[in-house]
């Protein structure tokens, strides 16, 4: 087994770690990201929503609490890293809606206060509007009658979050981090002047420790009673609809009974039950229910009576890590351990994206803060070039492509038009399993769900790797996505 | 050849054996140009994983396999001189009949035929249409992925099998993977009966003993990383799962056989009307959409449950796309056929009055004895028994016609004596 030495560990490769890897990378230290899946971003950052919030949340935010001023300070900055990592960003804008009168009267409340915070916290935000009935209905004439009037939030903008957080890692480890995928932490010790941290790869010693496994946080930190705070993890259920019906909404719609629907990067829209209405999950329970899917597909329909049962494509569950629960408030656990010196927890809570890069930029002053000699990297680089996206370039555009390489002339995924050179390029990247090239290029995310590119997906992830196709995964070991030979079988008995 | 702005009568989108009769049609009815284009590497669509047999019993008279039954095809479609573009995707094709594809060798290019005739076959539903619960993990496919995992690539799933639905592809792959050794542990079928051909339910099923569960659905998934087990339950009258009667079932694959949609999508954005009960395109007699000059066949315009129908059906596109090309233009749609009583759907919607057809008739459930009534009018025989998974082919002649009095005529499937 290798034994690596480094002086900050990251634990965690999704949105948090990820962020914070790639703010590190700005300044010259030895550093080492470490994700036990086999790609980035597939722990909650995979299940969210995709929004980037603020504005309306302001029915959620409260200045006193870190969660809320991660958001707003992060807010600005979403858009800018977005571009710089080539990865979607698209302003759509959200509708918070109101059934009657007394509903309506909330609104003023929310406006006057949003421009009593904005002027503080989000300086160059658009200001919220009331939009009345009319108004309302001709700009999303698919939403219900029930609703009369809404607040505007113009602010309000998607990504894609495990994109983005792909983009993050890549960008990071080509500034200098050590990226390391498929490693998983099973122990922490207290050394000398370092932490021993196991790995499924071998011994990390390591100066700092960033503890940012989502999920896992809590688990983590009691390796080495750094676990100073407690987490609820509340299960949510989100839902994404065939692109046929994603023109239903163009904003995110939402209203404090009825959870969000909302369009995505991509032409699908997602629906799912907002966090806090929810009950506590079994942690680690990743199993959907009916009860949960029936209760969030009405709460849908509420909003939006089009959407039908029959145009779901998909379906799971995340757990949104809540500090305080039972007081119904959102907040995070971003911090040094009160109990274990150089050892930070970063647990962004939710929402979590936009919260990101804030949240890394005070990792890296608690890191100085904590004696970490901080110097600028002079060769950082913030752009990446993100690979071609055959569907969404003109005809001309295509053209051009499949002439400097005739791979992307070659048609793999039916249902969302990604090609071979496409996916060649996510494996080139870093893909390593089938589902590490689905959230990089999209095969297997349409409507039949990789039912006809799955076995052309194998079999060019097993011609890449040079390994046989029954060693190709869905997502690292045991989850193979073809168990034997023809025949194996027979012969064996 | 070069393609951008090729001089075409009549292109297929698609080469199963709906595209391949049709483009041999479209020849022999005298279309010069005929172009088909086909994704795959070879012609044949899905009959080259359909390696049983029972193919060609209507059209051939003899008991074929898929291979064979499509061999016959190309080697016909390869005289008649018609030519194949393979590896090559449509990408769209627009309501004035303009098709953009796609491949390796001739980049993205525009062809503009006189006639399209539409081929594309069908996809299969999937877990998320289906709303099935539990965990996301490797070993969830669609009986007709393992079809191809097992016959074309050389793989097997797993080697403990649950079958979520007993359509056809499900149960002759409930067949397929005993044969190779796995055991099948469970076929589940949400509906008192088993939802595919009787044939296939007493050589797939019951020839090999394997446990059916009727009026069962799949009520969870275990498994982080690969299946693990699945929990099956008995459902009551309104099909809700009766907890009492749940069961968990250890496996580590969970195949899926709940139904096929029609592979629409270049349709719709082509400004082409669907039926939502086919899920394929309203087209009259001539198997003529509601865009002129664009015609469908085979299952890309409803489930067919023989290959055999598929063929002829296609064979009418194809000889009414070639004379579209040619100038003439089909009969004028007059009578709109509407589904009454126990009938799902009725194929064409659409018939001119004029012209013997032949009429495609889907029942929503099993009845026995019955008799079909157009209009209130009897047409053809007392029919012994009825299922939702058989097509009921009815001869309709001109005559028949005469007798309608509307144009739009009810079509009911009553007990006999009723
Ligand atoms: C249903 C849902 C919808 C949401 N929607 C939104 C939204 O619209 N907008 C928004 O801003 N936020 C949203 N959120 C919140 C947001 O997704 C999270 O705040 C954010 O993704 C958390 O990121 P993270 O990096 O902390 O956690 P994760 O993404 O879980 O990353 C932690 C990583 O650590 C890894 N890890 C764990 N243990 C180990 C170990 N032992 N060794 C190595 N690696 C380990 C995990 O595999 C994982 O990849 C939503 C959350 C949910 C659940
Ligand atoms: C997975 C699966 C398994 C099946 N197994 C059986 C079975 O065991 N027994 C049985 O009797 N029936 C089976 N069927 C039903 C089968 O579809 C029909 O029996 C028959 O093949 C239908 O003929 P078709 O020509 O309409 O469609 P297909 O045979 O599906 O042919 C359609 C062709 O169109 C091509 N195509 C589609 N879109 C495009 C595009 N945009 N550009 C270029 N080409 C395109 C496809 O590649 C395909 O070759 C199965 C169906 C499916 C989906």
């Amino acid at each position: 087994m290798a034994a690596y030495e480094t002086e900050v560990l990251i634990i965690g490769g999704g949105i948090a770690g990820t962020t914070i890897a790639r703010e590190l990378s700005k300044y010259k230290t030895d550093a080492m990201l470490v994700e036990k899946e086999m790609d980035f971003g597939q722990g909650i950052t995979k299940s969210s929503s995709t929004i980037v919030n603020q504005g309306c949340n302001v029915v959620t935010f409260r200045p006193e609490y870190h969660n809320s001023r991660l958001v707003w300070a992060g807010m600005p900055l979403m858009e800018p890293l977005c571009k710089e990592l080539q990865v979607p960003y698209k302003k759509i804008g959200s509708l918070t809606l109101f059934k009657n009168r007394a509903g309506m009267r909330r609104p003023n409340k929310l406006l006057s206060r949003f421009d009593e915070w904005s002027k503080k916290y989000l300086p160059h935000a658009k200001p919220l509007q009331l939009i009345d009935n009319d108004t309302l209905h001709n700009w999303e004439p698919n939403i219900s009658k029930d609703f009369i009037g809404a607040v505007y939030d113009p602010n309000i903008a998607i990504t894609d979050p495990v994109r983005l957080t792909i983009a993050l890692a890549e960008n990071a480890g080509q500034n200098g981090i050590g990226i390391m995928p498929d490693t998983k932490v099973l122990g922490i010790a207290t050394g000398t002047e370092k932490f021993v941290v196991q790995t499924n790869k071998g011994t990390i010693k390591s100066r700092y420790i960033i503890n940012a496994a989502g999920e896992y946080v809590v688990k983590i930190a009691r390796e080495i009673n750094a676990d100073d705070f407690v987490l609820y993890p509340v299960k949510s259920y989100m839902a994404v609809l065939d692109k046929k019906v994603g023109n239903l909404l163009a904003h995110m719609v939402t209203s404090e009974e009825h959870g969000t629907v909302n369009p995505s990067v991509h032409g699908n829209l997602f629906f799912g039950i907002s966090p806090g209405s929810q009950r506590l999950g079994k942690i680690h329970d990743h199993a959907t229910d009916k009860i949960i899917a029936d209760a969030a597909l009405e709460h849908a329909r509420k909003l939006v009576p089009a959407i039908s049962k029959k145009d779901i494509i998909n379906s799971w569950v995340g757990f949104i890590m809540y500090r305080n629960f039972e007081m119904g408030w959102h907040e995070c656990s971003v911090g040094v351990s009160r109990w274990v010196p150089r050892f930070i927890n970063a647990s962004i809570g939710f929402p979590g994206i936009c919260a990101a890069p804030a949240a890394a930029q005070e990792v890296i002053d608690l890191l100085a803060q904590e004696g970490l000699q901080l110097a600028q990297n002079p060769d950082f680089n913030p752009n990446r070039k993100a690979a071609p996206i055959f569907h969404e370039l003109s005809d001309d555009e295509k053209r051009q492509l499949i002439a400097s390489d005739r791979r992307y002339g070659q048609i793999i995924c039916r249902c969302e038009t990604v090609t071979e050179g496409e996916i060649v390029e996510a494996i080139k990247n870093g893909a390593r399993s089938l589902d590490g090239v689905k959230f990089r290029c999209r095969p297997g995310m349409g409507r039949c769900q990789g039912g006809f590119c799955g076995p052309k997906v194998t079999r060019i992830l097993a011609r890449e790797l040079g390994i046989s196709p029954e060693e190709v995964t869905k997502k690292g070991d045991g989850s193979h996505y073809a168990l034997y030979k023809s025949k194996e079988l027979l012969e064996a008995e | 050849m070069n393609l951008q702005g090729m001089d075409i009568d009549v292109a297929v989108i698609g080469a199963g054996p709906a595209g391949m009769a049709a483009a041999i049609k479209a020849r022999e009815k005298g279309a010069e140009n005929v172009l088909i284009i086909e994704r795959d590497t070879r012609l044949g669509g899905l009959l080259h994983q359909c390696i049983h047999n029972g193919f060609g019993l209507l059209y051939f008279g003899e008991n074929l396999t898929g291979p064979e039954y499509s061999h016959r095809f190309t080697e016909k479609l390869l005289d008649t001189g018609a030519r194949a573009l393979l590896e090559t995707m449509v990408l769209r094709i627009s309501g004035e009949k303009e098709i953009t594809a796609v491949n390796r060798r001739d980049g993205l290019f525009t062809i503009k035929p006189k006639s399209i005739v539409l081929a594309m076959g069908c996809r299969e539903r999937s877990r998320g249409n289906i709303n099935l619960h539990g965990t996301r993990p490797a070993g969830v496919l669609t009986a007709g992925t393992a079809q191809r995992l097992v016959n074309i690539e050389g793989f097997l799933p797993g080697k403990k099998i649950v079958i979520l639905g007993t359509g056809d592809i499900g149960m002759i792959m409930a067949r397929r993977l005993t044969l190779e050794g796995a055991e099948v542990k469970a076929a589940v079928e949400i509906l008192p009966y088993a939802g595919g051909l009787i044939r296939n339910e007493v050589q797939c099923l019951h020839d090999f003993k394997i446990p059916v569960f009727l009026q069962h659905t799949v009520t969870k998934i275990y498994g982080e990383k690969r299946v693990r087990a699945v929990d099956i339950a008995a459902l009551d009258a309104n099909n809700n799962p009766i907890p009492e009667t749940k069961r968990t079932i250890e496996c580590d694959t969970l195949l899926l056989s709940v139904g096929l949609i029609p592979e629409n999508e270049l349709s719709t954005a082509a400004g082409i009307k669907l039926d939502p009960v086919t899920g394929g395109a309203v087209v009259n007699e001539a198997r003529q959409t509601n865009v002129e000059g664009i015609f469908a066949g085979g299952n890309v315009l409803h489930v067919h449950d023989l290959v055999d129908n598929v063929s002829w059906e296609s064979e009418i596109a194809g000889e009414y796309a070639a004379r579209f090309a040619g100038g003439k233009k089909p009969p004028a749609g007059q009578i709109t056929l509407k589904a009454g009583r126990n009938i799902r759907y009725v194929l064409p919607q659409i018939i001119s009055g004029k012209n013997n057809v032949d009429l495609y008739l889907r029942v929503r459930e099993p009845q026995k004895k019955v008799i079909i009534k157009m209009g209130g009018i009897q047409v053809g025989k007392t029919i012994p028994g009825v299922k939702p998974s058989s097509m009921i082919k009815l001869d309709l002649s001109a005559e028949d016609q005469q007798k309608f009095k509307r144009n739009e005529i009810v079509i009911d499937c009553l007990t006999k004596g009723d």
